[in-house]
């Protein structure tokens, strides 16, 4: 290691503390949020009214005739953003990475401008307080020091501010004003909340920190949603935003006690944060509890041939075990179940499930037979259901239905998809249909939907529409 | 598509064009599309009826059917071609109609009954095909001359 590398590293392990140290971090006032990222094994952060989001950079096209440190452009839900790599525009070592690995970046918004960034991995909102950041100093980072608008110490780590404005933004006479307008002010106005949020000084610095304290964890909240989307492909919406909001509240408390990071880092985090927002019995056969609570909501009586409709139905479990629940509730009925999704390796085995006896709870035993390979289900079972590769969003052709059983299929659609997947399946319900959806997706628009009385799974029926409304 | 008529497809597929053709052959992922999508630029079509509905697309460019139609001629010691003449047609119409043929031969046997049209054969330039309310699955398989997508698009006669 080099002395210059060594001093860095000295610098870190003993942040500097400014004027009071830690009697100082306990009376200090959140004004300046920034979204922090590592970049060499180093500290960086820039302020989060300059961030638009952060996401995952899959298919950098790379550009000819441009500097080295342009990575490419990038296609941003449509918009063509330039991407710029951090690591070698600061003169950092490159990280060696096949081409199609996706790219851990942050989207900054700079005055009329979109560019994104690539960096090592993005860690977490910090939040500090702005007449704390010390001006520059030359040992720090390999940065040019005209890009640094300052250091900060949090929690025992040090952060280097960059200056993104300065570093992308175009001389343009607004934002040389805006420059010299914050200067003026110490910072105040970089420090504010985000757009949305308020920008009045509260009156006591009690009710500051109180009111801080929320909008970091909204912000958080607000990460974490777009960490869903990017890392796993769950789209938070007004579907699951109750479940997200209650599970946040839950997940702070554990990571904190675990003393670990808020913020979902890679998608194994996100899908323990997830663990809990699957439905009971999925991916396997309902336990006869879950059974007892389909049972509760179905009708007494229904038509003498019974459409199904079971999007996301995976390796067949689900639809397997309403074939069978409702083979016994209406056994006079001949039953049609349409089972769909858009996992090929899982569906492709549905119509073929062998399975271990154990697996099977003993109510659903009479529909059991044993095969060459293990047990599997009967004929009269498995003629009832249709299994079909099959992508939701695209044209659904099935007649109108009387149940439709789509478990936490929704949160993984970006939300106009959710509205008219949904939309699809009003018109496809027949007037006593019922449609169940995940035990966490309850967020259903109450002027169409209504949920049953009672029912202890997510089950809706068609709200009455007034004639012509 | 339900997912019982995958296979049959993917495997006639692969196995007509090993027997067709020479040098390596890999299936690309398959995959579901909706929308209208563009033709390559030789599409052979078949129909399929039946219990069923729908029809089999054998697409690649002119520039691949070309060099697959020589070689299958060559194969049959004939002379290979320069540009994509009626022979050549013919011969692309021909590989279509054996894929589908032996991928119908599988589901029969599976116990799905369908019927096939005489295939016919589509070439030009910019061309788009689209089929409303059924989705197609595209069998994508790589060939040292280049690409052959076999896209099928059935659905269930309700």
């Amino acid at each position: 290691m080099s002395s210059k590398a060594q001093l860095r590293k000295h610098n870190r392990l003993k942040p500097y503390h400014g004027n009071g140290g830690k009697q100082h971090e306990e009376d200090e006032t959140i004004d300046y949020k920034m979204v922090t990222f590592s970049l060499g094994g180093k500290d960086y952060a820039v302020d989060i009214l300059d961030v638009k989001e952060i996401a995952n950079l899959i298919g950098v096209t790379p550009v000819p005739n441009t500097p080295a440190y342009v990575a490419g452009v990038y296609n941003l839900r449509g918009e063509i953003i330039s991407i710029v790599d951090l690591r070698i525009m600061f003169g950092l070592p490159a990280e060696e990475r096949s081409s199609g690995e996706p790219r851990r970046g942050l989207i900054l918004r700079l005055n009329d401008t979109i560019i994104g960034i690539i960096v090592d991995y993005v860690d977490q909102v910090v939040g500090v307080d702005s007449s704390r950041i010390q001006p520059p100093h030359p040992i720090f980072g390999d940065i040019n020091i005209k890009y640094i608008s300052g250091v900060v110490e949090k929690n025992e780590r040090l952060y280097i501010v960059l200056d993104v404005e300065r570093i992308f933004g175009r001389e343009s006479q607004e934002a040389e004003a805006r420059r010299r307008r914050s200067a003026e002010t110490e910072g105040a106005e970089l420090a504010g909340a985000p757009a949305e949020e308020t920008h009045e000084a509260p009156e006591s610095i009690v009710a500051q920190r109180a009111v801080e304290a929320r909008n970091q964890h909204e912000l958080d909240l607000i990460f974490i949603k777009e960490e869903l989307t990017s890392l796993v492909q769950f789209y938070p919406s007004a579907l699951n935003n109750d479940w997200l909001a209650s599970r946040y509240e839950d997940w702070r408390k554990e990571r904190t006690a675990a003393e670990r990071e808020v913020q979902l880092a890679c998608a194994d985090d996100a899908h323990e944060f997830l663990a809990p927002f699957y439905s009971r019995d999925t991916g396997r056969f309902w336990s006869s509890g879950s059974a007892g609570m389909f049972r509760e909501i179905l009708p007494e009586r229904l038509r003498n041939t019974i459409t199904v409709w079971n999007p996301g139905a995976g390796k067949g479990f689900e639809s397997y075990s309403l074939a069978c629940l409702l083979k016994k509730v209406y056994p006079e009925s001949t039953l049609k179940i349409w089972a769909s999704d858009n996992d090929l390796l899982s569906i492709s085995s549905a119509p073929n499930l062998v399975f271990r006896e154990e697996e099977v709870p003993s109510t659903y035993h009479e529909f059991v037979v044993e095969g060459k390979n293990g047990y599997t289900l009967a004929g009269m079972i498995k003629d009832s259901v249709l299994f079909e590769y099959h992508d939701i969003t695209h044209p659904n052709v099935v007649p109108e239905m009387d149940l439709i059983v789509a478990r936490d299929v929704l949160s993984c659609l970006p939300p106009e998809r959710q509205a008219s997947v949904l939309d699809e399946f009003y018109d496809k319900l027949l007037e006593h249909g019922i449609v169940i959806v995940g035990d966490h997706e309850t967020g259903l628009a109450p002027d169409r939907w209504e949920r049953i009385d009672g029912s202890r799974i997510a089950a809706f029926r068609k709200r009455k529409q007034e004639k012509g409304a | 598509m339900r997912v019982e008529y995958i296979n049959p497809f993917v495997e006639a597929a692969y196995n007509i064009l090993r027997e067709v053709m020479h040098g390596e052959i890999k299936r690309g992922e398959l995959y579901l599309k909706s929308t209208s999508m563009p033709v390559l630029g030789v599409a052979a079509i078949i129909g399929l009826a039946g219990d069923v509905q729908g029809r089999v697309l054998v697409d690649m460019t002119k520039d691949t059917a070309i060099k697959v139609a020589s070689t299958m001629l060559e194969g049959m010691e004939m002379e290979p071609l320069t540009h994509l003449n009626d022979m050549g047609k013919a011969t692309i119409t021909e590989l279509a109609n054996m894929i589908t043929g032996q991928a119908v031969t599988k589901l029969h046997n599976l116990g799905f009954k369908f019927d096939l049209t005489p295939p016919a054969i589509f070439t030009g330039d910019n061309m788009e095909i689209a089929d409303t309310g059924v989705e197609a699955l595209i069998v994508p398989m790589i060939l040292e001359h280049g690409k052959i997508e076999i896209n099928v698009a059935i659905r269930e006669r309700n």
